[in-house]
C-alpha cells in the first residue's frame, strides 16, 4: 500500500514571462541581418526636420510633411521621426564606406484607424560601398524573405517611389491564399541622399530596405487585428512563449 | 481615381485584355483594384502625370503603342483682351484663359460624357462644370470655369494674406485664414486657386458664355490647403502632385472640342500669360552608368527604345516629357528602363557584405529581458501620448485628439493601466514590464531608455504560492537581492485614486538603464532562444468563469492517476486549470487535491449550465476512481 512519504507531488509549472511579439520580431529580423553583416545603430525618436526629411530628400511639398501625417512637436522645431531612416543618416555622416547598418524602433505617423496605429515599428537597412546595384539589392531582398518566409515562397518586385531611394521598389510575397502581400520597401539610395551625407555619389552607390515589423508579426503569427499588439492583454501575450 | 478599361482600350493602338493591362500596370508600378471593367488606381505621388486617362496610357504605350491623339478645336481661335493681372507668378508661372459663348444651355450629353459621369458617380451640374471635369479625367489638367457674366472687374491672381469667409461653389462657408492663392476681383475673393471656386461666380445650367482658366500652380503653393480647409477637391490633388507645365493650350482646344461636341460656339477666345517659355530638362546619355545602376548589361539601343516607347525625346540627349517632373538623373531614367523591363526580369547578383557582429549595445537590455521572463514577467509595449503635461512634457502640435496631445514623461502611467486591464480581465497574478525611451525636455530634448517594472495579485497559480501575495520582498529579491545592489527601489501605487475595486497592493519600480551598472548583470545568462513563430489563437472578449473542486484522495496510490486525468483534460471552453492546493494529511493518510478550472468561451458568454457540464466531464472520471471523492457532493 502506498503511505504518504512516497507519493510523487504534483508538478509545479514556473510559468515562464514572454518578450512582446513586436520585440521578439524585430530581434529575429536584426538578427539575421547581423548575421548578413549588418551593424545595429540607434538614434532618437524626437528628431529634426532635417534629419527626418530634408537629409533624405523629402521635399516641403511631399505629402508626408504635412501636418495630417506627421506629428510635430514644440512649436514643429521637431518631429516624431516618420522612419528610421534619420538614424542610417546620422550613422552615415560620421563614417566612411564601405559600411552597412540596420536601425530598428518605433516611428510614428498620425493615424489611428482598424489597420494603422500612430506608432509602430520598422527595421531599416543600408548598404553602401563601390558599385553597389539594383541586382544585388535583389539579392539581398530575397535573402531576407526566403529567411523569414522559406525557400519556397514567391516573391515579386514592384517599382514604388520613395524620395530616398531611386530606382524604389516595394516588395511583394504570395500568400498561400494565392494573394499578393506587401512586405517591404528597398531601392538604390538616391544619390543625393550620399550627397547630403558627404559620401561621393559618383564613387560610393548604396542599398537601402525597410520592413514594418508588425505587418511581418502579423504574417508570421496569424494575429489579423494590428491593435491587439498594443492592447497588454496577457492572455494574447502570454502565448508567444 | 477610377479609369474605365474601355476608354484606356479607345486610346491603345493594341487592344489588350483586362488581365494584361493590370499586369502591365503593376509591372510599371501603378498599383490598383480591379472592380468589374474599372481600374481604382492608388497612384505614388511622384506620379502626377498618371493621374489621368493619358496619363496612364503613354506608359502603358511602351508595351501597347502610343496613345491616339484627342480630337481638338482646330479651328483658329484668335487672341482677347482679358483685364487680368498676375501678381503672384512664382505661384502661377503660366496660365491660359478660354472664352467661349455658346448659343444655347444643354442638359443632355454625348454618351461619353454621360459614361464619365456614371463612372465617378457624381451627379451632373451643368455643362461647362462636367466638361471640365471630364477633361481633367482625360488629360489631368484641372481647369475652372467661370460665369463670364460675373467676371464684371480687373481679374487678380495673388497669394495673399486672407482672414474671412468663403462661400465655395459646393455651397460650403470656410474661413480663409494666413496665405492664400486666390483669384479675386477687386476685394472679392472668388476662388481658391487650385483648390475650388466660389459659388458667386460659378457656373449653372444657363451659364452660355464661360471663361475658362486653365493654370499650372506651384505644388508648394496648392499642397495642404484642401486639407486645411477640409475640402475634397481632385484639382488640389493633381496640383499637388504636378499638372504638364506646357498644356494648357492643348487642353482648352479639347475642351472648345467636347464644347463643340454638345452645342455651337458663338464665339471663342484664348490669352495665355506666362512669365517665361519652358524649356525641357535634357540629360546626356550615359548607359554605362544606367547599367551600373541596374546591375545590368543594356545596350545603348535598347534603353533608348525604351525611352522613346515612354514618350521621352532621344536625340544626343534625353530630352524629358514638360508632364514628367520626376525624372531629374541617371537613377531615373534607370529606373524608368527597370520599369519596362520589369524588376522581376532583372537577375538578382550576389553580394557579400563583412561580417560585423556587434551587438554590445544591446547586451543589458538582453539581460533584463532574461532575467524578468525568467521569473514571469510579461512585456508590454505602450503607445507614449498621454493627456497629463508636466513642466517637461514634449508638446504634440497636431495631436491626434486632446488626450494624446504631450509625451509621456515616465512609464508608470502606462503600466498601471495595462495592470487594471488585465483585472478587469479576472487576472489574479499580474507581473508587467516595459523597456522603452522616454522624452522630456529643459533647455534642450532629453532622451532616457528606462525600464518599468510592476506587480500584484497572488505570488502564483500553483499549490506552494496560490495564498502568497506579490509584495515588496518579491520584487525586491529578484531586483537588489539577487544582483547584489540597491538600485532598484521598489515603491507602492496607491489604489485610492484608481479606478478599481482590487485590494491586492501594487508594487513598481521604474529606473534608466544608465543607471544600471554592467556588472550587476553579469550572473545573468543572457537566454538566446530561437524564436518560435507560434501560430496565435484568438483572444476571447467574453467573461471567464471558474470552478474550484477539492478532491479526497484516501487511496494513495490513485494520487497520479487523479493528477494525470487533470492534465490530459481539454476542450474548447477549458481556457485553464492548475492545482492551487495539494495537502498530506499524515495522520489520515490521505491527501487532499484542490484544482481550479477556469472556463471562457471564444463565442458567447458561458451558462452555468454549460460550465457545471464540462466540470462534471472532468470530475466524474475522477470520483468513480476507488478511493477518490469530493466531500460534500
Amino acid at each position: 500500500m502506498s503511505s504518504i512519504d512516497n507519493i510523487t507531488l504534483p508538478p509545479i509549472s514556473n510559468e515562464r514571462g514572454t518578450l512582446h511579439p513586436i520585440n521578439q520580431t524585430k530581434d529575429y529580423i536584426l538578427a539575421l541581418l547581423a548575421e548578413m553583416g549588418f551593424k545595429e545603430v540607434h538614434g532618437p525618436e524626437i528628431e529634426t526636420e532635417e534629419f527626418n526629411f530634408d537629409m533624405l530628400n523629402i521635399k516641403k511639398t511631399h505629402p508626408a510633411r504635412q501636418m495630417h501625417d506627421t506629428f510635430y512637436a514644440e512649436g514643429k522645431k521637431n518631429v516624431l521621426r516618420t522612419h528610421t531612416s534619420p538614424v542610417q543618416i546620422r550613422s552615415m555622416l560620421n563614417r566612411n564606406p564601405p559600411m552597412a547598418f540596420t536601425s530598428a524602433g518605433k516611428v510614428y505617423r498620425k493615424d489611428d484607424d482598424a489597420t494603422h496605429l500612430p506608432m509602430f515599428h520598422q527595421v531599416e537597412g543600408i548598404y553602401v560601398d563601390e558599385n553597389v546595384t539594383f541586382a544585388n539589392l535583389k539579392d539581398i531582398i530575397h535573402q531576407i524573405l526566403y529567411q523569414l518566409f522559406g525557400d519556397n515562397v514567391e516573391i515579386r518586385f514592384r517599382p514604388s517611389y520613395f524620395p530616398f531611394t531611386e530606382p524604389s521598389a516595394e516588395v511583394d510575397i504570395l500568400s498561400k491564399k494565392g494573394k499578393w502581400l506587401e512586405i517591404l520597401g528597398c531601392g538604390i539610395v538616391n544619390p543625393v541622399v550620399l550627397e547630403n551625407c558627404k559620401i561621393n555619389p559618383n564613387k560610393f552607390s548604396g542599398l537601402a530596405f525597410g520592413l514594418g515589423v508588425e505587418r511581418i508579426a502579423m504574417l508570421k503569427y496569424g494575429v489579423d487585428d494590428i491593435r491587439e499588439f498594443y492592447k497588454s492583454n496577457l492572455d494574447f501575450l502570454s502565448q508567444f512563449k | 481615381m477610377k479609369i474605365a478599361y474601355k476608354d484606356l482600350l479607345n486610346l491603345l493602338s493594341k487592344k489588350p485584355t483586362k488581365d494584361s493591362l493590370s499586369k502591365k500596370l503593376f509591372q510599371l508600378g501603378h498599383e490598383h483594384e480591379v472592380y468589374g471593367d474599372v481600374f481604382d488606381m492608388e497612384l505614388t505621388p511622384n506620379r502626377g502625370d498618371c493621374l489621368s486617362l493619358v496619363g496612364l496610357a503613354r506608359d502603358l504605350g511602351v508595351f501597347f503603342g502610343a496613345p491616339k491623339p484627342f480630337d481638338l478645336y482646330t479651328d483658329n481661335i484668335e487672341t482677347f483682351d482679358l483685364d487680368f493681372e498676375n501678381l503672384s507668378p512664382f505661384d502661377c508661372p503660366k496660365i491660359s484663359f478660354l472664352e467661349i459663348e455658346v448659343n444655347e444651355s444643354k442638359f443632355d450629353y454625348q454618351p461619353y460624357l454621360e459614361n464619365y459621369i456614371n463612372l465617378i458617380g457624381n451627379k451632373k451640374t451643368n455643362l461647362f462644370t462636367d466638361i471640365s471635369n471630364f477633361v481633367s479625367y482625360e488629360l489631368g489638367q484641372p481647369t475652372h470655369c467661370f460665369d463670364r457674366q460675373s467676371i464684371n472687374k480687373k481679374l487678380i491672381f495673388e497669394n495673399k494674406k486672407c482672414n474671412g469667409p468663403f462661400q465655395t461653389l459646393l455651397g460650403t462657408e470656410i474661413n480663409l485664414k494666413d496665405l492664400n492663392c486666390v483669384f479675386s476681383l477687386g476685394n472679392e475673393i472668388i476662388s481658391l486657386a487650385g483648390v475650388m471656386g466660389g459659388s458667386s461666380t460659378a457656373c449653372s445650367i444657363k451659364t452660355k458664355k464661360v471663361l475658362v482658366e486653365c493654370a499650372y500652380f506651384n505644388p508648394e503653393s496648392i499642397i495642404g490647403k484642401s486639407i486645411k480647409y477640409n475640402l475634397v477637391s481632385d484639382a488640389a490633388h493633381k496640383f499637388e502632385r504636378g499638372v504638364d507645365i506646357d498644356s494648357q493650350e492643348y487642353v482648352l482646344r479639347r475642351f472648345a472640342r467636347v464644347v463643340q461636341d454638345h452645342v455651337k460656339i458663338k464665339s471663342i477666345k484664348i490669352k495665355t500669360f506666362s512669365s517665361n517659355s519652358y524649356q525641357n530638362l535634357s540629360i546626356p546619355i550615359d548607359v554605362n552608368k544606367i547599367n551600373n545602376i541596374l546591375g545590368t548589361s543594356f545596350r545603348e539601343d535598347e534603353c533608348l527604345d525604351y525611352l522613346r516607347g515612354l514618350g521621352f525625346g532621344v536625340s544626343n540627349k534625353i530630352k524629358v516629357p514638360s508632364y514628367r517632373h520626376d525624372i531629374k538623373t541617371n537613377n531615373d531614367l534607370a529606373e524608368e528602363i527597370a520599369r519596362v523591363v520589369g524588376y522581376n526580369n532583372i537577375a538578382s547578383s550576389p553580394i557579400n557584405l563583412q561580417q560585423i557582429i556587434d551587438c554590445k549595445s544591446n547586451i543589458k537590455v538582453k539581460k533584463i529581458e532574461s532575467l524578468l521572463t525568467k521569473h514571469g514577467f510579461s512585456e508590454v509595449i505602450n503607445f507614449p501620448f498621454t493627456s497629463k503635461k508636466e513642466t517637461e512634457s514634449i508638446n504634440i502640435d497636431n495631436p491626434l485628439d486632446t488626450n494624446r496631445k504631450n509625451l509621456r514623461i515616465s512609464l508608470k502611467d502606462s503600466l498601471v493601466e495595462n495592470l487594471l486591464y488585465n483585472e478587469r480581465r479576472q487576472k489574479d497574478s499580474i507581473k508587467l514590464f516595459e523597456l522603452s525611451s522616454i522624452y522630456s525636455k529643459d533647455t534642450k530634448i532629453n532622451q532616457q531608455f528606462r525600464l518599468g517594472i510592476i506587480i500584484s495579485g497572488r505570488l502564483a497559480n500553483n499549490y506552494n504560492d496560490f495564498s502568497k501575495k506579490l509584495n515588496y520582498k518579491y520584487l525586491n529579491k529578484i531586483l537588489n537581492n539577487n544582483l547584489n545592489t540597491n538600485i532598484f527601489e521598489i515603491n507602492e501605487i496607491s489604489r485610492d485614486t484608481l479606478s478599481t475595486k482590487k485590494k491586492d497592493k501594487i508594487f513598481y519600480v521604474e529606473v534608466s538603464l544608465e543607471d544600471i551598472p554592467d556588472n550587476i548583470l553579469s550572473s545573468i545568462e543572457d537566454e538566446k532562444k530561437a524564436i518560435d513563430f507560434v501560430s496565435f489563437k484568438p483572444v476571447s472578449e467574453y467573461p471567464s468563469s471558474k470552478r474550484d473542486f477539492s478532491f479526497l484522495i484516501e487511496d494513495l496510490s490513485k494520487v497520479d492517476e487523479v493528477i494525470n486525468i487533470l492534465d490530459s483534460a481539454s476542450g474548447e471552453i477549458i481556457k485553464n486549470l492548475f492545482i492551487f492546493d495539494f495537502y498530506e494529511n499524515n495522520e489520515k493518510n490521505s491527501v487532499k487535491l484542490g484544482c481550479r478550472f477556469i472556463f471562457q468561451s471564444n463565442y458567447k458568454t458561458l451558462s452555468d449550465l454549460e460550465i457545471n457540464d464540462k466540470a462534471l466531464e472532468i470530475i466524474n472520471p475522477i470520483i468513480e476512481i476507488d478511493g477518490v471523492s469530493i466531500p460534500g457532493l
